[in-house]
């Protein structure tokens, strides 16, 4: 029995010294970042908090996310009309963590708003929290309904799918005169599903006929059952409701089998890594999206140059997002002439209207939800084209 | 003060609290030596029901919790009777392909909204700031908030379910249905031969898991606002798992002290941004390869006990004889 204890003992020690040193070496690798100075921020410097998917399966996004906004910020701070600091806190893509990270960010380090976070799931959790603090908080990447109806506080500057998909759907009527089609979804994710109530419903507006509903589940790899069927029914068009990942896939099977017809996505579809994963079989992939690379406007073609000098690599959405949600936010902080009122913050926000950004002209509605142009894109020679 | 109201520990004191409860869920059935992995999906049922019990019909907080950990007993007979007759891994492998079916199958029904989840489930300390506000408290008393206030009794309400919990587990381990349930986890065929009804007490042991899963899946749900079913995928029951596994499954302080780590260390870990999840893995890592057995097993409790022991060697005779014949 006591050589047990000893035995024991030591082992304790070992294992308690272990982890004290991989603390100090975490503290370490993160010392090199400016430290906090907590309490409210002196000298018109705005603290921002950012809650993103930094972490995980969905770490891409929250890197786009993350450099949109950090460009975002050195432009603002070297115009030098407003300060602005921004606090990263991973969410990891789940809600505790995502829940964790905002009373963090809105008790510890006394942020004036929140940005983010990524998924519509962890909005829908941290949204009445952060409401309930007289928080204004922004999402630069949330596309289902009832986002904004969570609290007078909530915001967001992604373009919801309830005004993106009506737009490719009659865009693609016209144009390649639809008559029935043959709906895809992932239903396993809460943006295919939302996706797919979505397309059903403005394809009945459209009059256009379903003639198959096939799901599919994300990290599914084979979809030749549902598309090979899909090819027998003749369809005028495919409607996909996914993300990128599934979407090249589909794409890549739906050409191989001799699917020819248009395949029109929802905003999962619109990433450059479709193009890059699936090849030659994009073309033809149509997504509604206020983000449009190819766009001849001097803001945008700015925006790409430094984006791709910085990180050297094609911004997505989700970085033209953020990149614009955070300049949204200066002017609202620079208009309300206030670091730490967030109630004014707000209101200011509330009020913005025709900012002109890398998304094209934006305006809040009254419900907090973006009203700004479409653009429906078709992918023509690997490139995301303006479908007209 | 101000420091141990900062809603920002609270809400990590609530998660702790809810997290142990899922680790008494897992100590419960591993009382037995049945390594089960349905705990979460045990969680989602009874978060489901009891979220859908006070969204759609408008039943009573106190009423939908234990009705959903009803639902998650219910639902553990229907696969615990049989897989009882399942061992080790493959009752892992059984309860955690269970797990699964109904992650799907809430994925799919429409009730549940499929993937989108459920939002806006009422929220326990929203429903008690209002009892206080009207109760006349709208100013919160002794400088405390009434938000505040709403939060602490949440606490205060888990960690009472959690002291009753606790209390239940130590007089079960020396109950005669504990003894049962450790004498079928040190031999199982022996057990039988002396005349332990192993069937009985293992489903017993398995049906209490789910409760107590149950129960805290409930209590989840009316703490966060939203549920999905990703919250409730196989990471979920791992997690659950890793409670009893890095606590020890010994006795009950293992779970707790593992739910209280594995929750308190990834905000801990904040400080390091991009390598909290390498530390966090590597803790796990060295931990499990210095201390296989758990952190606290009963030779851990014998080891302080005879040391606290013996620094108060002036406490009465009596006492220390009762002690050790514990």
């Amino acid at each position: 029995m006591v050589r047990i204890s000893k035995n024991m003992r030591k082992n304790w020690v070992v294992c308690s010294l272990i982890v004290v040193m991989m603390i100090i070496l975490g503290g370490c690798g993160s010392s090199e970042k400016p430290a906090n100075q907590g309490g409210t921020s002196a000298g018109g410097t705005a603290k921002l908090g950012v809650v993103s998917y930094l972490t995980g399966a969905g770490a891409a996004y929250g890197e786009s996310i993350r450099h949109g906004l950090e460009l975002s910020r050195d432009e603002i701070n070297s115009k030098g009309k407003v300060k602005l600091e921004l606090i990263f806190e991973d969410s990891k893509g789940e809600k505790n963590e995502a829940i964790n990270a905002v009373n963090k960010l809105i008790h510890k380090d006394d942020v004036l708003s929140i940005l983010g976070p990524t998924l519509s799931g962890e909005m829908f959790a941290v949204g009445p929290i952060v409401n309930q603090e007289g928080v204004p908080i922004m999402g630069t990447s949330l596309t289902v309904e009832g986002i904004t109806e969570i609290g007078d506080y909530v915001f967001r500057n992604s373009l919801p799918e309830f005004a993106a998909i009506p737009q490719s759907i009659k865009k693609a009527k016209e144009k390649f005169n639809l008559k029935k089609v043959a709906v895809m979804y992932s239903d396993n994710n809460d943006l295919g599903v939302s996706g797919f109530k979505i397309f059903q419903k403005s394809l009945k507006e459209q009059g256009i006929e379903i003639i198959a509903i096939e799901t599919f589940a994300d990290k599914n790899t084979d979809f030749s059952a549902q598309l090979t069927k899909i090819a027998t029914l003749n369809p005028d068009a495919v409607v996909v409701a996914g993300l990128y990942q599934e979407g090249a896939l589909i794409l890549k099977k739906a050409r191989e089998i001799g699917i020819t017809v248009p395949i029109i996505g929802n905003n999962g579809f619109n990433s450059p890594q479709l193009i890059k994963s699936a090849g030659s079989a994009a073309d033809g992939a149509i997504v509604a999206s206020p983000w449009y690379p190819g766009k001849d406007d001097v803001k945008v073609k700015e925006f790409i140059a430094a984006y791709k000098a910085k990180y050297n690599k094609e911004p997505d959405q989700f970085a033209a997002q953020a990149y614009d949600a955070l300049q949204i936010m200066a002017i609202a902080i620079e208009k309300s002439g206030s670091t730490t009122d967030r109630k004014k913050l707000r209101d200011t926000l509330a009020t913005i209207k025709d900012y002109s950004g890398v998304t094209g002209k934006f305006s809040f509605d009254e419900k907090r939800n973006p009203a700004m142009d479409v653009t429906v894109l078709v992918v023509k020679d690997g490139q995301f084209t303006e479908l007209k | 003060m101000d420091f141990l109201l900062n809603p920002y520990y609270l809400q990590i004191i609530m998660f702790i609290i809810i997290n142990a409860i899922l680790g008494i869920s897992i100590y419960l059935t591993m009382a037995t030596g049945q390594l089960s992995l349905g705990n979460a999906g045990f969680m989602s049922i009874g978060a489901y029901v009891s979220a859908l019990l006070t969204l759609k019909a408008g039943v009573p907080l106190y009423v939908a919790v234990p009705v959903g950990g009803a639902a998650a007993c219910l639902m553990a007979a229907v696969i615990g009777i049989p897989t009882t007759r399942l061992r080790g891994i493959y009752l892992a492998i059984a309860t955690l392909g269970f797990g699964e079916v109904v992650r799907v199958v809430i994925l799919n029904l429409t009730i549940t909204n499929g993937a989108l989840g459920l939002s806006g489930i009422p929220s326990m300390s929203v429903m008690l700031s209002k009892v206080f506000t009207a109760m006349g408290l709208a100013a919160g008393i002794g400088g405390m908030s009434v938000r505040q206030l709403g939060n602490i009794s949440v606490i205060f309400i888990l960690a009472i379910i959690l002291g009753f919990l606790v209390f239940f587990a130590l007089r079960l381990s020396t109950s005669r249905l504990g003894r049962a349930f450790a004498a079928i986890k040190a031999d199982e065929h022996a057990a039988e031969v002396s005349g332990i009804d192993t069937r009985y007490y293992k489903l017993l042991a398995f049906f209490m898991g789910a409760f107590v899963a149950g129960i805290a899946g409930g209590l989840a749900a009316h703490i966060t606002f939203y549920i999905g079913p990703k919250d409730f995928a196989y990471h979920r029951a791992v997690e659950i798992l890793l409670f009893a596994v890095l606590g020890g499954s010994d006795v009950v302080w293992g779970p707790l002290l593992g739910s209280l780590i594995l929750t308190l260390l990834p905000e801990v870990l904040r400080f390091a941004t991009e390598y909290r999840e390498m530390i966090y893995g590597g803790i796990l890592v060295i931990m499990m390869a210095f201390r296989p057995q758990g952190l606290i097993s009963e030779d851990t409790l014998g080891f302080w006990q005879k040391k606290l022991m013996s620094k108060s060697e002036a406490s009465t005779q009596g006492e220390i004889s009762r002690r050790t014949t514990r």
